[in-house]
């Protein structure tokens, strides 16, 4: 009997590895060999056009990155875009997630306009932003000057500096808070109704219970919702693409639009790819540490 | 006890003024795409109103009629997104049941090594897959553009696969093998059928995903006849650049996702927090 088990436990592992290979095929072709081709490439010299193969260079291209001006002013950017992007989804999403958790009655209309903008294409999403917020006829100025009466409020915003750095953040913002307050409104959702009626018994009421009993119940959506915004923030790409195309002088450049650019405008492949390895290294690294602050705890 | 009663009673109209603004907040700029389809183009850059005052279908006349291209770009959004899905929603189901029923020695590192690659930005991928593609000669084409879109939702599904079949009892499994159901009809009719939640929310959030992909379209569609409309509109100049027209285009292409997403809400959002660790 045991070797009919075990006959068929062979059976089935053999299919189990039928069942993959479609899937791995196509991780191994477009996610792997990628990834170790970059990294390749990331110690060579290779202009797409002009070079008929990559010339190995060592770490010419990571010693040089820093002595590049507008690598340091988008690696500056990426870094400062994210700090403040990420600080305020965490807050937002979390206070959105406390609000639909709470408000009685049904929600339906409100989770669905909060969630809405995930599904609506971000570029599409810039594009709307890139008239709304427009000058002359932008409605965000008509309505503050026409409506609200306070000239001074209005901005050009998209090329001015501050005001176009702050309008890639908030339209990023718009387009995907969305999503982290939906992990933290499972997250609220998770916490089992004996330790909020523990609370209730121990005289824990709003911001106490608040504070003790519900915001330290939630340090694993912490640690997922704060991957996910890292993830989200460090490859911010879109937004200022298509909302600013990086200007008003390159003051909302992130890294990954200049990576996009030193690769598919000029074709500089090594250079492209050692830029693309330090942001794949940064991200790793705030995951991990996001990982480590938010497991310490306990 | 009364007043009790009153400041509960303050603090939850409060929540639900703040609730209602911060929904208008997020509803306007779509609102607002909407309305301006409808609008003259007179009215749009002379008035600057919010609701049209005389509504008009001359802008989606133009997308109809006129716009050869637009029709282009949205059968290449279609294209790209019905066989990235088609194809991710295939593998998925496979995959997802053999890291769930069929593991084998390995299997869980390899479960292990999909989700690490998932911290690499794509850009780290793309520049290779360019180069592959150009050399393959599929750049500009929609096998081109679906392959890689694959990659960016497949990791997920597999994920969203997994937790269903292994949801499943193990029961069905041992009375289907004690009736000498082979492995694959075990999967295709008795397994499948049964995990058809995490199917729909497989096929949905691809859905949408793929629809708004930009950054790969930007990289590997350099001719204007394969770019989806994610792109595409992004790309006009002159003529083209017509409010009017451009709000109908958008309108047309964020009703699909939102309609989807309403019609799925309550799956979805369950489904996407399941496997939120992705892109």
């Amino acid at each position: 009997m045991a070797r009919v088990v075990s006959l068929r436990q062979k059976h089935k592992q053999r299919w189990g590895k039928l069942f993959i290979l479609p899937a791995i095929l196509v991780i191994f072709l477009f996610v792997v060999y990628p990834i170790v081709y970059t990294l390749i490439l990331s110690f060579s010299e290779y202009n797409f056009v002009f070079d008929p193969a990559p010339n190995i260079v060592g770490f010419r291209n990571y010693t040089s990155m820093f002595k590049d001006k507008l690598f340091l002013q988008a690696l500056s950017n990426t870094l400062v875009f994210s700090a403040f992007q990420f600080a305020a989804m965490m807050v937002f999403a979390l206070l959105l997630a406390l609000m639909l958790f709470f408000v009685r009655g049904r929600s339906w209309l409100f989770r669905t306009s909060i969630f809405m903008p995930i599904v609506v294409p971000a570029s599409l999403v810039c594009l709307l932003f890139t008239w709304m917020l427009a000058n002359n006829f932008g409605i965000v100025n008509r309505f503050l000057i026409d409506t609200l009466g306070m000239p001074r409020l209005a901005s050009n915003w998209l090329t001015t500096e501050r005001t176009a750095q702050g309008s890639v953040i908030v339209v990023s913002l718009w387009n995907k808070v969305g999503f982290c307050t939906i992990l933290f409104l499972s997250g609220l959702q998770g916490i089992s109704q004996d330790v909020l009626e523990a609370g209730d018994i121990d005289g824990a009421t709003g911001i106490k219970k608040l504070r003790y009993i519900i915001l330290p119940n939630l340090a694993e959506t912490y640690v997922v919702a704060g991957i996910w915004a890292i993830l989200q923030t460090l490859k911010l790409f879109v937004t200022p693409m298509v909302l600013t195309k990086g200007g008003p002088a390159n003051t909302t450049q992130v890294l990954y639009m200049y990576i996009y650019k030193t690769a598919f405008l000029s074709f500089d492949m090594g250079y492209a790819a050692a830029m693309s390895f330090v942001l794949s290294i940064i991200v790793m690294a705030f995951a991990l540490l996001n990982m480590r602050l938010n497991t310490r705890k306990d | 006890m009364q007043i009790k009663l009153r400041k509960r009673d303050i603090t939850s109209a409060l929540l639900l003024l703040g609730l209602l603004l911060i929904s208008l907040l997020f509803i306007i700029p779509i609102a607002y795409c909407v309305f301006t389809s409808f609008k003259t183009t007179t009215e749009i850059l002379q008035e600057v109103t919010f609701f049209p005052r005389r509504l008009t279908l001359e802008n989606y006349a133009y997308v109809f009629d006129r716009g050869a291209k637009y029709i282009n770009y949205y059968w290449n959004t279609i294209v790209i997104t019905l066989s990235s899905v088609a194809a991710t929603v295939f593998m998925a189901a496979l995959a997802g049941y053999a890291f769930a029923k069929l593991p084998f020695h390995g299997s869980n590192k390899i479960l292990a090594g999909i989700l690490f690659v998932l911290a690499f930005p794509l850009t780290a991928m793309l520049i290779p897959i360019y180069m592959m593609e150009s050399n393959l000669g599929i750049i500009n084409t929609h096998l081109g553009l679906t392959l890689p879109n694959i990659i960016t939702i497949l990791p997920f599904s597999i994920f969203i696969m997994r937790g269903a079949f292994r949801g499943l009892p193990q029961e069905l499994e041992d009375s289907a093998d004690i009736d000498g159901c082979g492995v694959a009809r075990t999967w295709w009719s008795i397994m499948l059928p049964l995990a058809q939640n995490a199917l729909v929310i497989v096929l949905v959030s691809g859905f949408y995903n793929v629809w708004g992909e930009y950054t790969i379209a930007k990289t590997l569609a350099t001719r204007e006849n394969v770019m989806p409309i994610s792109v595409a509109l992004t790309l006009l100049k002159g003529e083209d650049w017509n409010y009017g027209v451009l709000s109908s285009a958008i309108t047309l292409s964020i009703i699909p996702p939102i309609v989807v997403f309403a019609a799925f809400q309550g799956q979805l959002v369950e489904g996407m927090v399941a496997g939120s660790i992705k892109g």
